[in-house]
């Protein structure tokens, strides 16, 4: 009839301010592990998005090159020799550069990111660019993300109106012809697309015989590890072959090892978890030893041991339950606000929602458990 | 209930020796004590302060595990008793403290009907009809939905001692039931108490330094120094 769970829930809702101070600090906690989590998640998803629009088969990098975003380049004439290969039927280049693009309104220079790619076959997931291969193909004809930071004007707004804009970037004056939505990452600000020869253009420093990254498309039903292996011969020493999934893993590995995405986020994920750990264990204690008499009273009735131990975890759970929906909702007000300011996509995963309810209800169930060795201490002796 | 029960004795204690403590430290506070409490018997205990009152109480209420001599409390050994059948021979103890110890998160009738589920074979209307029968006995009736802090003192012991009562224990234990009320509001409590348990034939151990109430005791047993003394 009067279950340890509805005393505790009495007990709990009897002090309306304190259920709200207990149920915050749950509520903080969620709300920080929530976005902590989701930014580095967002943060690792934005660093790799150029790998994963990858959608060659097979990749080839340099040997010296770590990341892509600074990646060393190697001779262009060892991709002729790929072709050789029955199971090729396309082998691509790419160039990656950090250009500086001068904001026509404000005539400052801002860091961009440059991609030389062929637009008839990119072999990378960029969608609207086919609409613009052929124009792409003209000199000095430069695609823009749309999606680029506000940094370098309203260059959006301005390419629908009047269709095309004149910019400068790396001191050349080039034509911006629309722009299409791709994405910006904490590695670049915005970027450019254009044709390799744009490219060479626009770097006129480069070794004109380099390449930053040769695409491989295989025929249908062409093992890549086994096509991989058999290219590696081909280059030697002088450049690396890759599958595609090999390419986002040391990506990430990069991004792991490089940047402190993992430990920033991971700590800021960890204090939310404590601050909820040490308020409901705050709370919890001082309402077991508030209650010291009336719990040994009623185990001097005969009530078990268990049974005020399942009031206070009972305690635990609820608060965990009450503090994480409102978390929940705050956090994901939290991510939209972190898209829009950061202008990089932050979105909640099923996955991560579990998960972060599973560490609500350990915190919350960790704080009873150091709570509850107290309970055992009331000794019914004591109340005579 | 039938002649042969009411003479079997609801406490009997032969030879009870009690310490704290160990060693050096250690304290006897009862010496050889031995006493019985019949059925329907209501039971003063009276001592100064120091005298093992409330260490006796609490052997008897099975708080308190008996180490030297033997203890039998509703035909229950236990000087042999486990924890667990201590807490199950608490289950049939009515118990009233010094403070009332209700649970201040629980409405007067919460309270009471809390005992219940010790329990579980009372069905749940007949644990209210009973629960709201024993408050209206104490006075309480319209008090049924208040939390413990808007009663006073002597309300919320007498919601005590609904609580105590109310699962018809065989055995009533009181620590200076009246101790934290003004005389006027003990002596009810204590009417009270003593009304109910003629009732229903339940008897009464009740540790009182009040001499106010001594009347209501069909014998009074004197306690000092751990040692019990006379028996009025």
């Amino acid at each position: 009839m009067y279950s340890s769970f509805l005393l505790a829930w009495y007990q709990l809702s009897h002090n309306k301010v304190k259920l709200a101070v207990a149920a915050a600090g749950v509520v903080v906690a969620v709300m920080l592990m929530l976005v902590q989590l989701g930014i580095r998640q967002g943060a690792m998803d934005n660093s790799v998005a150029v790998a994963r629009r990858v959608t060659a088969d097979l990749v080839v990098v340099s040997p010296r090159t770590k990341t892509i975003f600074a990646s060393a380049q190697f001779p262009r004439r060892l991709l002729y020799r790929l072709g050789s290969s029955d199971d090729v039927v396309e082998v691509g280049e790419m160039y990656m550069g950090q250009g500086r693009f001068r904001n026509p309104w404000d005539k400052l220079e801002f860091p961009v990111s440059i991609y030389g790619i062929n637009p008839q076959s990119p072999m990378m997931n960029l969608p609207g660019i086919e609409r613009f291969a052929d124009q792409l193909e003209e000199i000095d004809r430069v695609l823009f993300d749309g999606l680029s930071r506000k940094s370098y004007g309203p260059v959006g707004n301005y390419l629908k109106e009047h269709g095309t804009l004149n910019v400068e970037v790396n001191l050349r004056k080039i034509q911006l012809i629309d722009s299409i939505e791709i994405g910006i990452s904490i590695n670049s600000d915005g970027n450019l697309f254009m044709s390799p020869a744009n490219f060479r253009r626009m770097f006129p420093d480069r070794q004109p015989g380099s390449v930053d990254l040769g695409l491989i498309r295989l025929r249908e039903g062409a093992d890549p590890e086994k096509v991989r292996d058999q290219l590696s011969h081909y280059v030697g020493q002088e450049a690396k072959v890759l599958t595609r999934d090999q390419l986002i893993d040391a990506e990430i590995l990069f991004i792991r090892e490089n940047a402190p995405i993992d430990f920033i986020f991971g700590m800021g994920a960890a204090i939310g978890f404590f601050i909820g750990f040490v308020v409901v264990y705050q709370i919890l204690y001082t309402e077991v030893t508030n209650h010291m008499p009336q719990y040994a009273t009623l185990k001097a009735m005969g009530f078990s041991d268990q049974y005020l131990l399942r009031m206070v975890v009972s305690q635990a759970l609820i608060l965990s339950f009450l503090g994480f929906f409102p978390g929940f909702v705050l956090a994901l007000g939290l991510y939209r606000v972190a898209t829009n300011a950061i202008q990089m996509q932050f979105s909640m995963t099923v996955g991560r929602a579990v998960g972060v309810f599973a560490l609500t209800m350990v915190m919350c169930g960790l704080s009873a458990l150091v709570a509850i060795r107290k309970v055992k201490t009331a000794d019914p002796a004591d109340v005579f | 209930m039938t002649v042969a029960s009411s003479e079997l004795p609801v406490i009997s204690s032969r030879h009870i020796n009690f310490s704290f403590g160990e060693g050096d430290l250690k304290k006897q506070v009862l010496f050889d004590v031995t006493l019985e409490v019949a059925a329907g018997e209501i039971v003063l205990l009276t001592g100064p302060s120091g005298s093992g009152k409330t260490t006796l109480l609490t052997l008897i209420g099975a708080l308190r595990k008996v180490r030297e001599g033997e203890l039998e409390v509703l035909s229950r050994s236990l000087h042999t008793a486990t924890l667990h059948d201590l807490v199950d021979v608490r289950r049939e103890i009515g118990f009233i403290f010094q403070q009332h110890n209700l649970l201040p998160f629980m409405t007067a009738r919460q309270n009471v009907e809390l005992m219940f589920q010790l329990h579980p074979e009372v069905s749940h209307s007949e644990a209210s009809r009973l629960t709201v029968e024993l408050l209206t006995s104490v006075g309480l009736s319209d008090r049924l939905d208040y939390y413990p802090a808007r009663l006073s003192g002597g309300q919320k012991q007498r919601v005590a001692v609904a609580r105590a009562l109310v699962t018809s224990p065989k055995l009533i234990l009181a620590d200076e039931p009246t101790a934290a009320l003004d005389s006027h509001s003990g002596r009810d409590v204590v009417t009270l108490l003593q009304e109910l348990a003629r009732d229903r034939n339940c008897p009464i151990l009740m540790v009182t330094h009040d001499p106010r109430i001594l009347d209501i005791a069909d014998r009074i047993i004197n306690m000092e120094d751990g040692r019990i003394q006379a028996v009025a």
